[in-house]
């Protein structure tokens, strides 16, 4: 009787890792309890794809997905689904987009783009039973070509196919089998190479464990083509779950007549012996593989002679990969032209690939050839976890290299992928993002290959451990330049000379690692810096690492456990003058690594600081300016947060400078470009008051002209920190019309009151999508306007502005346009409208971002009084372009280290150096300007803040060790925040602060005092 | 089975020595290759000793110090690397209270490490002898070491 439900379960080795064997269990169990056992058809299948949503439950006929099944969840599923015909909706998969729960297999973006060949059966028959196979097809390529081609027309539709070896090396099968069936000799062989042992590939296993049937019958047919009777399956030890489903088939098929003698009643026998590995990731190349076959050590050898002239036992052997022999039956059924109608120009057929790593859909796939990256990445694999930003795909495993963000383009095929520099391989695509190192990942790969190395040659065997030496140097912070050198040359050498492909290509995730990443090479070895976190001796904490200006978190945070607020904010101040500001509009790149956030979630750093913040600044702490102060006198240009601070910095190193500011006010962004809501003008008052009572004489409604003017007054050295102001133009039709201003200027006008501005009826156009274009939005609100919308290009995820920003913005009613730009402005001496074309992705552009493109016949009209330009600002350097050289893109070209300018003794930073930036990443080129300043006369550049002491603290495991949600601060009530600019969020209590740093895993235990880091070492010089 | 019985299940031809080093590891308790099995297995196969065991040393798997009940193998290989591993690596040694390459003195964990285990789909990941898991946690790791010792 046929059963009404078949119900797939994933008995893949990922699968049965995550205990779906145990569903199985249970299942059976409450189908018996429920009498459905004689209705419902459960089936263990291989490999269904999606390995990080194990367990999975496919229920047909409807094509409901389960997924992350537990055992609680079964007798709902039967209940509800099995009896009642309900699909459990919330254990059905949902994409982050998707806000309707996908029930349908087909309709889940991880299959869309997917084809299906070689993986056909896998998650849909049980691989441990032989009729299934034959149910669909099974076996009967393996008839039409004993009974009806000859080999020469087997040899022919291969050929045809283009089909070329899916081992890595991509040598074209047809060739490969002709030379074996024209090989002399009596006796010949064929062995399908299961030894997958490069990290990262998992694509093998998964045929086998999930079809091995049609691996069997591809070894057949091979045998039968090339003269064989005889076939060994290699497999590795490590994978006991393919072996035993490979002894079933084996065992089965020979049941069943389709191996051993006169197959199909013709008067070719084969039969397949298996043969185990034992742990040596050599043995998967062809020559140390027939080795181990014949009871030796898995030792390559030279080549000539192959193989196919002369292999196991000295005879003629055809050795193919597992995927290969996978996609013979289909060429057989259905024709050489068929197989080569798929795919690129240069890459026929599908591909199968492993994807691992910092992806949300982890797992197999299989994919036409054409197919781009971006796609597989970010359609199929659905993107980067936890909104981080991707870096790289790994592909090729040990002996593959790097494919960077600009080539998401690039359609997957063996050509375009060699032209990076990386390969295909063994089809393993480790995907990285923004917290791994290239350096620390380059380590690995050799050490992995250094450690599989058989021994025998010199360039492989000591070369390598040559390479591993300087790498472990190098992520321990004893590197140097020569040291890269060093890794190309010898990199180099040991490709070229090595005696197999093993030592050929263990250098390459090396040498496309300095090729693409250089620059983090470079940070190694001269910055003792390690960028995403990783190399544990070059950095203190993840969260200082990761601070632009190099807080020294851990230890406030300590001080905070204790309610000490006043030596948390000394801390701050060492590294970061402005505490106040920062707690309120810093994006907070320290709380993007915190380890906590792997736990549960990330400190609530920024709440907590501002808890000290308000202290100190209620309670008037004051720094006395310097007792003695040194001759030198040095000015400063702009009192924005980069000027402020290399104010603040140099009273500490014994001067008194002279700060120089155009606008009757001090503060420059933070004052005219920050409204009230988000920043408080009196907490930004207070501490720019501190740092002016430091010692720093600031001289406001005083442009200074040029920097000749600056010498003149005799001045030794200057600081240049003029901001970015000016907003970008969009260049579209009537831009000049009067009401489309830029965000910057419509900012400044109110916060230095310089007209009264009311909005009341009037509708506004926020153009872009950063802290501007919100504090813009949010501003024109506030100020009267009860119609005000932003027009941004890309999509939700992709806004610059944080996201509490964007939350706030939105629940004060805003209305948001994405994917949506403007192309003309239209209206009568003024503005009137907006003419916008919405905006659809294409492919990706070079920063991996996605790429909108104006969708065809979208255009609309918005009706708009005010437009206001948020699409980034630059410098205004008129003043200086005669003096000062500039980049290509209009801000100040400075040496990098010590931000000098072309001019001796004049220095910059901030926005006019970096373009818009954050307050903390000027805050950090002022400060370091003050130390080459004072490097610049021929002092030390080291500051005299009080010795630090170790300070005692202690976590408590059973308390904080478990998940604990972070502490969110009470936002203003909505209707008071839209019409005034009282302060939105409230802040947290002191108490709360508290509770809060008691959450810290503290990182910093036990590495050395962090005075030490304060070198900065040396002035590079031509750096390539 | 004795070892002669499983050496005897092997035709005499060389290309049966990896077979016959795995059974014969299999039969230990604790899955480890003594002189005498080497010997043995040179006898019957009429290979020189040094031969014999010039192949069991190349092979990872194969060990000729004792080991515990259950070997724990964990992956070190970059994706599960990058997926935490290391966290992994520092719970087992703390859970277990040995370094790696080391057996408990109650012989039932051995710890060593293992290139890439082929599950990278749920790294981090690792194998206590046949049994496969994925998705560690030092949580999870905690748990499963109970669970192991209790099925003494």
């Amino acid at each position: 009787m046929r059963k009404r439900l078949d119900v797939l379960i994933c008995a893949g080795a990922n699968c049965v890792s995550s205990h779906s064997l145990d569903i199985k269990k249970k299942l059976e169990e409450e189908l018996e309890k429920n009498q459905l056992k004689d209705e419902v058809n459960i089936v263990e299948t291989g490999c269904m794809g999606p390995c990080q949503l194990g367990p999975i439950m496919i229920v047909y006929p409807d094509g409901s997905f389960y997924i992350r099944l537990k055992e609680e969840d079964v007798s709902n599923i039967v209940k509800e689904h099995f009896l009642k015909g309900r699909p459990v909706k919330r254990l059905l998969w949902t994409t982050p987009e998707a806000t309707k729960v996908i029930e349908e297999k087909k309709k889940i973006p991880f299959f869309e783009k997917q084809k299906k060949i070689v993986l056909a059966n896998c998650g849909k028959i049980n691989p441990e039973n032989i009729e299934e196979y034959i149910a669909v097809g099974g076996y009967e390529a393996l008839a039409k070509v004993l009974t009806k081609m000859s080999s020469e027309k087997v040899i022919e539709e291969i050929t045809k196919s283009k089909l070329v070896g899916r081992g890595g090396a991509g040598f074209p099968t047809g060739l490969k089998w002709k030379f074996v069936k024209e090989s002399q000799g009596d006796e010949k062989y064929v062995i399908c190479n299961a030894d997958e042992g490069d990290p990262g590939a998992f694509k093998d296993r998964a045929i086998l464990e999930g079809d091995p049937h049609t691996v069997i019958e591809g070894m057949a047919i091979a045998g039968y083509t090339v003269g064989a009777n005889n076939g060994y399956i290699y497999i590795r030890a490590e994978y006991p779950l393919a072996i035993k489903r490979l002894e079933i088939a084996i065992e089965q098929a020979r049941k069943y007549g389709l191996l051993g003698k006169n197959i199909f009643e013709t008067n070719f026998n084969f039969d397949i012996e298996l043969r185990m590995g034992a742990g040596a990731f050599i043995a998967g190349e062809e020559t140390a593989l027939i080795a181990s076959i014949e009871g030796k050590r898995g030792m390559p050898h030279q080549k000539p002679p192959y193989p196919a002239q002369k292999g196991v036992w000295g005879k003629p052997t055809l050795i193919n990969n597992v995927e290969t022999l996978a996609n013979i039956r289909h060429i057989m059924l259905n024709g050489g032209d068929w197989f080569s109608s798929i795919g690129t120009e240069n890459s026929k057929g599908t591909k199968l690939f492993a994807l691992s790593g910092k992806v949300n859909n982890t797992g197999l796939i299989e994919i036409p050839f054409g197919l781009t990256l971006g796609e597989v990445i970010f359609d199929i694999g659905g993107g980067i976890p936890k909104g981080k930003k991707f870096k790289a795909i790994q592909m090729g495993g040990p002996s593959g290299g790097y494919i960077t963000s600009e080539f998401l383009n690039l359609p997957v095929d063996y050509k375009e992928i060699e032209k990076t520099g990386a390969i295909i391989g063994s089809a393993g695509m480790i995907v990285l993002d923004e917290d791994n190192c290239m350096v620390n990942m380059a380590k690995f790969f050799i050490e992995f290959t250094m450690s599989e190395s058989c021994g025998q040659c010199t360039p492989c065997r000591i070369g390598l451990k040559q390479m591993y030496d300087i790498l472990d140097r190098i992520t321990n912070g004893e590197g140097t330049l020569e040291d890269l050198e060093e890794l190309e040359i010898l990199g180099n050498q040991i490709k070229s000379t090595s005696l197999c492909a093993l030592g050929g290509t263990a250098p390459n995730p090396v040498l496309t690692g300095l090729k693409y990443f250089r620059d983090e090479f470079i940070e190694h070895v001269v910055n003792k810096k390690c960028r995403a976190g990783v190399c544990a001796s070059l950095f203190y904490a993840p969260c200082v690492n990761s601070c632009p200006a190099g807080v020294d978190v851990p230890r406030y945070l300590a001080h905070m456990t204790a309610g000490r607020l006043k030596e948390a904010f000394l801390i701050h101040m060492e590294h970061n003058p402005f505490p106040s500001v920062c707690a309120r509009v810093c994006p907070a790149f320290c709380e993007n690594p915190c380890e906590r956030g792997k736990f549960d979630e990330s400190i609530a750093i920024r709440e907590v600081k501002r808890l000290f913040a308000d202290w100190a600044t209620e309670s008037g702490v004051e720094f006395a300016p310097p007792q003695k102060l040194k001759k030198e006198k040095v000015a400063i240009v702009g009192s924005g947060p980069a000027g402020l601070s290399c104010a603040f910095y140099l009273t500490r190193l014994g001067y008194k400078p002279v700060l120089f500011e155009s606008l009757p006010v001090p503060g420059g962004m933070m004052q005219v470009g920050i409204p009230d809501y988000r920043l408080p003008k009196d907490a930004l008052e207070q501490e720019i008051k501190r740092i002016v009572k430091s010692g720093v004489d600031l001289r406001l409604n005083s442009p200074v002209n040029s920097v000749k003017e600056l010498k003149d007054m005799g001045f030794d050295a200057i600081f240049i920190s003029v901001g970015a102001h000016c907003s970008e133009q969009l260049g579209v039709k009537s831009e000049e019309l009067k009401g489309v201003i830029g965000g910057i200027e419509f900012l400044q006008d109110i916060s230095l009151k310089r007209k009264n501005i009311n909005l009341k009826d009037k509708k506004v156009i926020v153009v872009g999508g950063g802290s501007t274009a919100m504090d813009a939005a949010r501003t024109a609100l506030r100020v009267g306007s009860k119609d005000v919308s932003v027009v941004y290009r890309r999509s939700r995820e992709e806004m610059p502005a944080q996201a509490s920003e964007i939350n706030e913005a939105m629940e004060e009613g805003i209305k948001f346009y994405f994917l949506t730009n403007p192309v003309e402005f239209s209206g009568n001496k003024r503005i009137e409208k907006v003419k916008c074309i919405k905006m659809e992705f294409k492919g990706f552009d070079k920063s991996g971002r996605r790429r909108p493109i104006p969708k065809e016949g979208s255009k609309f009209e918005i009706e708009g009084d005010l437009v206001l330009l948020c699409i980034g600002q630059r410098p205004e350097l008129s003043k200086f372009s005669e003096e000062l050289e500039t980049n290509k893109n209009g801000t100040l070209k400075v040496d990098k280290v010590t931000l000098e300018t072309n001019i001796k003794g004049v220095y910059a930073g901030g926005d006019a150096v970096l373009g818009p930036s954050t307050v903390v990443e000027a805050v950090e080129q002022g400060r370091k300007a003050s130390i080459f300043i004072d490097k610049f006369f021929g002092y030390d550049g080291e500051f005299s803040f009080p010795q630090r002491d170790i300070v005692e603290t202690s976590f408590n495991e059973d308390e904080y060790l478990k998940v604990i949600p972070r502490k969110t601060p009470k936002l203003e009530e909505i209707e008071k925040r839209i019409k005034s600019f009282v302060e939105v969020n409230k802040g947290l209590l002191l108490e709360e602060a508290i509770e809060e740093s008691k959450r810290c895993l503290k990182c910093d235990r036990g590495k050395e005092i962090y005075r030490e880091r304060e070198k900065i070492v040396g002035e590079l010089e031509e750096v390539a | 089975m004795t070892k002669e019985k499983i050496i005897k299940s092997f035709e005499k031809k060389p290309e049966n020595l990896l077979l016959a080093l795995h059974s014969l590891q299999e039969n230990n308790v604790n899955h480890y290759l003594t002189k005498d099995d080497l010997m043995e297995i040179s006898k019957y196969f009429s290979l020189p000793y040094s031969f014999v065991y010039g192949v069991a040393s190349f092979y990872s798997m194969f060990s000729f110090k004792p080991r515990g009940k259950y070997i724990v193998r964990v992956c070190k290989s970059p994706p599960c690397h990058l997926m935490g591993a290391s966290s992994i690596i520092d719970e087992l040694k703390k859970v277990l209270r040995i370094n790696f390459g080391e057996t408990t003195k109650d012989n039932l964990f051995t710890l060593e490490f293992s290139s890439c285990l082929g599950v990278c789909g749920v790294a981090p990941a690792m194998m206590i002898n046949e049994e496969v898991f994925g998705n560690l946690t030092p949580q999870r790791i905690r748990k499963i070491i109970e669970e192991k010792r209790e099925e003494k």
